[in-house]
């Protein structure tokens, strides 16, 4: 064991800033490592010495888990060798083997995982049950009230890391773009439970790191992002996208996500920090319909633009991102962290293609209800 | 021995540990703009900075500037007219205000009408800098500049190796350690992926790339500076004035397709520092290509907004379809209609340049200048905004 608190390595496999886990135990099959080199010299690749993690395992609670990027992070979690626990009301399945996992991969994660059930809004259970065990580290990946959080801290007065997933949404709306973790939040933004629960963690004083997300993507995906353009693409319909088709926006990769996450484990550079993390470039929609379209091997698809504020779609949504321009820079976790997003665009959404929709497999069924009427009205913006 | 200059010790964000032969490096800085006290800084031997100590900026704590520790001889070829003219003007001055030695070579005739408007009109600033201050032809440059060595060079002259090369040529042959050239983000094929990132895939054939290219093979030294829009006084080109001409006369601005294309819109100062860093740090900066712009996008609506803001008066923004105006489109608006977007993440990586542009807080300065020069109360022609107005049936005020 190395002497010397800065340098003190982890004693396991020590994760190299680029490649995720060796691939005959990883369940992230079919992706690829490689990283695009955007200059002449090789940037952004600080080798692994960054990870500063302590050398034994932890005991790691994960609020949630079962879903989508808690699945891929409780993986690597398992992989380290920490003690990982799920707090889960148990609705969806504890573990699901992951599309094109090897069965002794998974059976290896599904003997090790834990699981505490229960409700998080059961403020009393969570803080007795928490106690009871005691945890080094807690994963909040389903967090979305200030008040949900404040159990578990006093659960655990010695918590070494709360690692929280907020969300880029808490950004005020600018003119000046990209969004950086300097700038203004908005504390009437849908996401305001995130913004509140940033700012317990940080007037508590306990050791946190805040990730923002923007738009998450990848095999799983419970929210209608690739999977709303997949629907379409095998229909054979055209895309409607609202107004100019300009607006940019930025998805991120679930695994790399997840790999953010362990990054920040045990980090002195995470401490009590906020990072954006997502996809190294951003997308115009217009340009992420035609990726959806490289990604599955379908043509290239015809995009309708249309006038939102000449429809009423009642309830419904005619489409799955903000009709805006939304992006984050994340480049304060590449220089700080050295993350650095492994998955391009259409590479990634191939991997979710390949693992996922292409496979039969999607969480919402296809309703082009809002696609007929926008498509029925003669009049369309060219 | 040099004495200690200053009691404040500053870290940086410098190039990782990974990147370049040359580790971080502690060193003094000076008072930040006095111009003599370069000669008597200290650089101490390379100190490896782990990564671990390395903190952010905003914290209290350390910021390292990676300063000359040596006066440079630069020269500048710079253009006689166009966008890019100012970015000679503010480069000279602040090597000057470093402590480096400047000299400037105007393209042309001294004596040019083109002389006649900024920055060229305040190059007495650079003579009284400490700078030398030439006229002359790239073609003949060796005589225009004999007697002086260089140990680098700025070409700021053209777009193309008919203009550039002489200058090259000339650096090559007169042992020119660091050739340094102001390029264009132009040149970035378009994508529906922004940003244009340092190693995008670019026109081929575009007259930048072909120099980018000679001047990768003739010096070991050198970097490229791939710049967008500026803003900044002694401007030879119109940027932000196009709006404040408009907004002052309650006049509606007239914004091509929907308003949502992003463009970098940079104050010149930023491209200067860029530039400066390049030259105090040339190790690192060699063989390398460099978005030279602010690190935020605005959008073509959000500019018409923020100078609105910055005049303090209401603004009418008004779309058109560029088509429905034939061959006026190009004359109609000094933007590209496209997304135009472009990082500077290779100077922030390499160079640990930091971006200072704030748009919302320079508009300000801008427009006090623009009134300041009586150039609201100019009587002014809008024929094209009239023609589109005119198409779009919006009334326009007398």
């Amino acid at each position: 064991m190395a002497g010397g608190v800065a340098t003190v390595q982890h004693n396991l496999k020590m994760q190299p800033s680029v490649s995720l886990l060796p691939s005959s135990q990883s369940s992230f099959c079919g992706s690829k490592f490689t990283t695009s080199i955007q200059y002449k010299r090789k940037v952004c690749q600080p080798k692994g010495a960054l990870n500063v993690t302590a050398s034994s395992a932890k005991k790691i609670l994960v609020m949630g888990g079962t879903r989508f990027i808690g699945i891929f992070l409780s993986r690597l979690l398992v992989e380290e060798g920490h003690q990982v626990t799920l707090f889960t009301r148990g609705k969806a399945p504890i573990t699901q083997p992951l599309p094109g996992e090897a069965d002794e991969a998974y059976n290896a994660f599904k003997s090790k995982i834990l699981h505490l059930k229960g409700d998080r809004k059961d403020f009393d259970f969570v803080k007795t049950s928490l106690a009871a065990e005691g945890f080094d580290v807690v994963y909040d990946i389903n967090g979305r009230e200030a008040v949900e959080v404040e159990p578990i801290l006093d659960a655990l007065p010695n918590l070494e890391q709360y690692i929280y997933c907020s969300s880029a949404g808490v950004y005020l709306k600018s003119d000046l773009l990209p969004h950086c973790e300097t700038d203004a939040v908005d504390p009437k933004s849908r996401h305001k439970g995130k913004l509140e629960t940033e700012a317990l963690l940080e007037s508590k004083g306990v050791n946190y790191t805040s990730i923002r997300p923007v738009y998450i993507y990848g095999p799983l995906n419970y929210n209608p992002v690739e999977e709303w353009f997949f629907h379409r693409l095998k229909a054979g319909r055209p895309i409607p996208i609202p107004n100019s088709g300009l607006q940019v926006t930025q998805l991120g990769h679930v695994k790399d996500l997840a790999t953010a996450f362990i990054k920040v484990l045990g980090n002195p550079k995470a401490s009590k920090q906020v990072f954006n993390i997502s996809g190294d470039r951003y997308v115009t929609f217009d340009g992420l319909a035609r990726a959806c379209a490289k990604a599955g091997g379908f043509p290239e698809p015809e995009i309708v633009h249309y006038n939102p504020k000449e429809f009423d779609f009642g309830k419904k949504k005619a489409f799955p991102f903000r009709d805006q321009h939304f992006f984050a820079s994340v480049e304060k976790a590449k220089a700080e962290l050295g993350v650095v997003p492994e998955y391009g665009l259409v590479e990634g959404l191939k991997d979710s293609y390949d693992l996922d929709f292409g496979r039969g497999t999607f969480r919402k069924a296809a309703d082009f209800e809002t696609d007929d009427i926008i498509l029925g009205k003669s009049l369309v913006l060219s | 021995m040099a004495a200690l200059l200053s009691s404040s010790l500053v870290f940086s964000n410098l190039s990782r540990p990974s990147l370049s032969p040359s580790l971080p490096y502690l060193s003094l800085s000076t008072a930040s703009s006095s111009s003599s006290s370069l000669s008597s800084s200290i650089s101490l031997s390379p100190l490896y900075l782990s990564s671990s100590s390395r903190k952010k900026p905003s914290l209290s704590s350390f910021t390292v500037k990676a300063i000359a520790s040596e006066k440079k001889k630069v020269a500048i070829v710079n253009t006689n007219s166009g966008g890019h003219a100012v970015i000679g003007f503010y480069f000279a001055k602040q090597l000057l205000s470093s402590g480096h030695d400047v000299t400037i070579l105007t393209v042309g005739d001294e004596s040019s009408d083109k002389m006649k408007k900024t920055p060229f009109t305040r190059f007495s600033e650079i003579v009284d800098g400490g700078g030398k201050t030439v006229w002359g032809d790239v073609g003949a440059i060796g005589t225009v500049l004999e007697g002086l060595t260089f140990d680098v060079v700025l070409d700021n002259n053209g777009k193309d190796l008919d203009a550039v090369r002489p200058v090259a040529d000339w650096a090559k042959s007169a042992g020119v350690g660091q050739f340094l050239f102001i390029s264009s983000a132009g040149i970035y094929k378009q994508t529906e992926e922004p940003p244009h990132v340092e190693g995008d895939a670019v026109k081929a054939d575009a007259g930048h790339v072909l120099v980018e290219k000679y001047l990768s093979e003739a010096f070991e030294n050198w970097a490229s500076f791939r710049p967008q829009y500026m803003i900044g006084s002694g401007n030879n080109k119109d940027c932000e004035e196009w709006f404040f001409d408009r907004i002052v006369r309650g006049r509606p601005v007239p914004i091509p397709g929907s308003g949502m294309q992003l463009t970098n819109i940079s104050h010149v100062r930023d491209l200067s520092s860029m530039l400066t860093k390049a030259v105090e740090n040339p190790t690192a900066a060699s063989g390398n290509i460099f978005n030279c712009v602010s690190d935020r996008a605005v959008t073509l609506d959000g500019m018409a907004k923020l100078c609105a803001k910055a005049a303090g008066l209401p603004v009418e923004i008004v779309h058109y379809d560029p088509k429905s105006i034939g061959s006026d489109a190009k004359k109609a608006f000094p933007f590209r209609n496209m997304h135009f977007y472009a990082e500077p993440r290779a100077a922030k990586d390499i160079l640990g340049w930091e971006s200072s542009t704030n748009l919302p807080e320079d508009l300000k300065e801008r427009f006090e200048e623009y009134v300041k020069i009586g150039r609201d109360k100019k009587t002014m022609k809008f024929d094209i905004d009239d023609k589109i107005l005119e198409s779009l049936k919006v009334p326009v005020p007398v």
